[in-house]
């Protein structure tokens, strides 16, 4: 179904500091986000209530809204999908909180599978989100893990609420009261067994992961890749 | 003495009503204006009803079926009521019928003269009604739908964009018209629909102010409206529609996108309200009945008793008494049967 809003005479925002995409390229990439078999199951359709918008850590503190994920969605809005492509999927926190939605949407999920499409084909928009996660990157896709409590900066995430710097004032306190047996901290955050970095590389080459890192950051993929295919050869294991 | 119910009107309500009194064993006297039955929907060429888009047609001349096949019916086609006599119930009916005036002793009258279509040039020229002939109404669409030709009346042309502009001579104040009408959204979505799966490649838009689909048409109309066949709900009402370049533009507000749009459509579809009929306005002055300040007659004890009238005896049912979807026009229709019927010979209650 062609765009309602590629009419000229439909105005709307125009997105600032962003390159001009033909008509064409964009129609291609939301093809993809809308043929993708995740998809039908994760938008039906959008009462607009904003719901999930209530529910959801990150509207509160960006200009982010799950509700205008699902509607654009929802109305098969070629451009403002695209436009939300380049800026608005990279504030969402992926905690699906938007799913208590009453018409059973998923607008997390939409971001999710539009995020795919927008690494898989190397938009501009995506590396520069991603620019700074390199580091995160390496860490999680070499160990599985990344953070332990005792690296948090209190105030580095605002969406995760003011209780943050409460706790951290106390965290050894707070984590001694809580189930979890590991205590980790970033002296032992990153030990993590044989068997399961063998397992994680097999996922991260057969699922394609580490392929879409190389659509955004080269450097990082060389490393990531080397490093899997040694141990995986160690382990005499054939990918 | 040969008593009978009379019931005035032949459209969905009158004939529930008529049916239902009728298979009570009651002598009934329908008195129908038109020269057949079935009223609004076939008067005005409805292709579908609304919810479960059965052939409207094909759905009247089946209840016109079965009151026929009640044992002791009388059918008064191109008939009108010109008098009923003054004071208590039974009264006196005074039909004017092709052949002649007709007396007829009715212990119970049940009015069932329904509704008309809100007239979009009623009060001001609302969207260029009568100026733009691709500006159309649901039931001009609806007799459209009929003949299985969805077409701009400009150029006979299929459209490519369509618009539905839901409220149309409904709750607003300066129009006079307080109320919801009711049907409009679930008939709105219901044709749009229809539009969809006549011409796949068009788009459909409904604006509007809230959806009002109550009950089961929510998963009967609505989602599978939005879902199944991507007809277009965008929350905001069209201020005008313009002429340009051969189509009409319509502005209004994306409200939930909070930006102004302005969109060139094919047709424009007004989804208008009830208000009631000619025959509802004249019937209620002529029975001395109360009507409420819109003209439809007022209910005296609801919410539970939908049927009775400010005069004994007098009931009114469907449209008569306000906007009505099918259902009601049934279930008040059964009610004022059953009343009615209670009211013969010496059973008198009701």
């Amino acid at each position: 179904m062609p765009a309602a809003t590629l009419d000229p005479h439909l105005k709307r925002d125009r997105v600032a500091g962003h390159e001009e995409f033909p008509v064409e390229l964009k129609e291609r990439l939301i093809g993809k986000v809308m043929d993708d078999p995740r998809f039908p199951e994760y938008l039906y359709g959008c009462y607009e209530c904003g719901i999930c918008v209530a529910a959801c850590p990150s509207a509160r503190f960006y200009d982010f809204s799950p509700r205008r994920i699902a509607q654009a969605a929802s109305r098969r809005d070629v451009e403002l999908m695209f436009q939300q492509m380049q800026e608005d999927i990279w504030e969402c926190s992926q905690c699906f909180s938007c799913l208590r939605c009453p018409r059973g949407n998923n607008p997390g999920g939409v971001v999710t599978i539009m995020r795919e499409v927008a690494v898989k084909e190397g938009l501009h928009t995506a590396k520069e989100a991603l620019a700074g996660y390199s580091r995160i990157i390496y860490k999680i896709m070499s160990t599985g893990t990344q953070v332990s409590p005792d690296m948090l900066q209190p105030d580095a995430f605002p969406d995760w609420g003011p209780e943050v710097k409460d706790v951290s004032e106390n965290l050894d306190l707070w984590r001694r009261m809580l189930p979890p047996e590991t205590l980790h901290t970033t002296a032992t955050g990153w030990k993590v067994a044989d068997r399961t970095l063998v397992e994680l590389y097999v996922i991260w080459l057969e699922t394609g992961a580490l392929d879409m890192i190389a659509q955004v950051d080269k450097g990082i993929h060389m490393i990531l890749e080397e490093l899997m295919e040694e141990k995986l050869e160690e382990e005499g294991i054939e990918v | 003495m040969n008593e009978r119910v009379v019931v005035i009107g032949g459209g969905p309500a009158g004939l529930s009503a008529a049916i239902a009194a009728g298979r009570l064993g009651a002598p009934v006297t329908v008195v129908e204006k038109l020269g057949y039955l079935g009223g609004r929907p076939i008067e005005e060429k409805y292709a579908s009803l609304t919810p479960h888009l059965e052939d409207a047609e094909v759905v009247m001349n089946r209840m016109a079926a079965d009151l026929e096949s009640c044992a002791d019916v009388e059918i008064l086609l191109q008939s009108e009521v010109v008098g009923v006599s003054e004071g208590n119930a039974p009264f006196q009916v005074t039909i004017q019928t092709p052949q002649g005036a007709v007396e007829r002793v009715a212990p119970a009258v049940i009015l069932a003269t329904g509704f008309q279509h809100f007239d979009p040039g009623r009060e001001t020229q609302l969207y260029g009604y009568y100026e733009f002939p691709d500006v159309i109404a649901l039931q001009d669409l609806e007799a459209m739908l009929k003949e299985g030709s969805v077409v701009r009346p400009s150029n006979g042309q299929p459209p490519k964009r369509v618009c539905f502009v839901q409220c149309v001579g409904s709750r607003d104040r300066q129009i006079g018209n307080e109320y919801c009408s009711k049907v409009c959204c679930g008939v709105a979505s219901k044709e749009a629909t229809e539009v969809r799966m006549a011409l796949p490649d068009s788009e459909v838009f409904i604006f509007y102010i809230d959806m009002r689909m109550y009950g089961y048409w929510e998963s009967q109309i609505y989602w599978p409206a939005q879902e199944k066949h991507h007809v277009q709900y965008v929350k905001g009402i069209i201020t005008e529609v313009l002429p340009k370049e051969g189509r009409l533009l319509v502005r209004g507000e994306d409200t939930t996108m909070g930006r102004p749009m302005e969109i060139p459509m094919d047709l424009v579809v007004l989804s208008v309200g009830m208000e009631p009929s000619f025959g509802t306005r004249r019937m209620a002055q002529m029975l001395g009945i109360k009507q409420n300040k819109y003209g439809f007659v007022e209910a005296q004890n609801p919410p539970l008793d939908t049927v009775s009238t400010s005069r004994e005896g007098v009931f009114a049912v469907g449209t008569a008494l306000g906007p009505a979807d099918l259902e009601d026009c049934a279930s008040t229709g059964g009610l004022a049967a059953a009343r009615a019927v209670a009211r013969l010979g010496s059973r008198v209650g009701g």
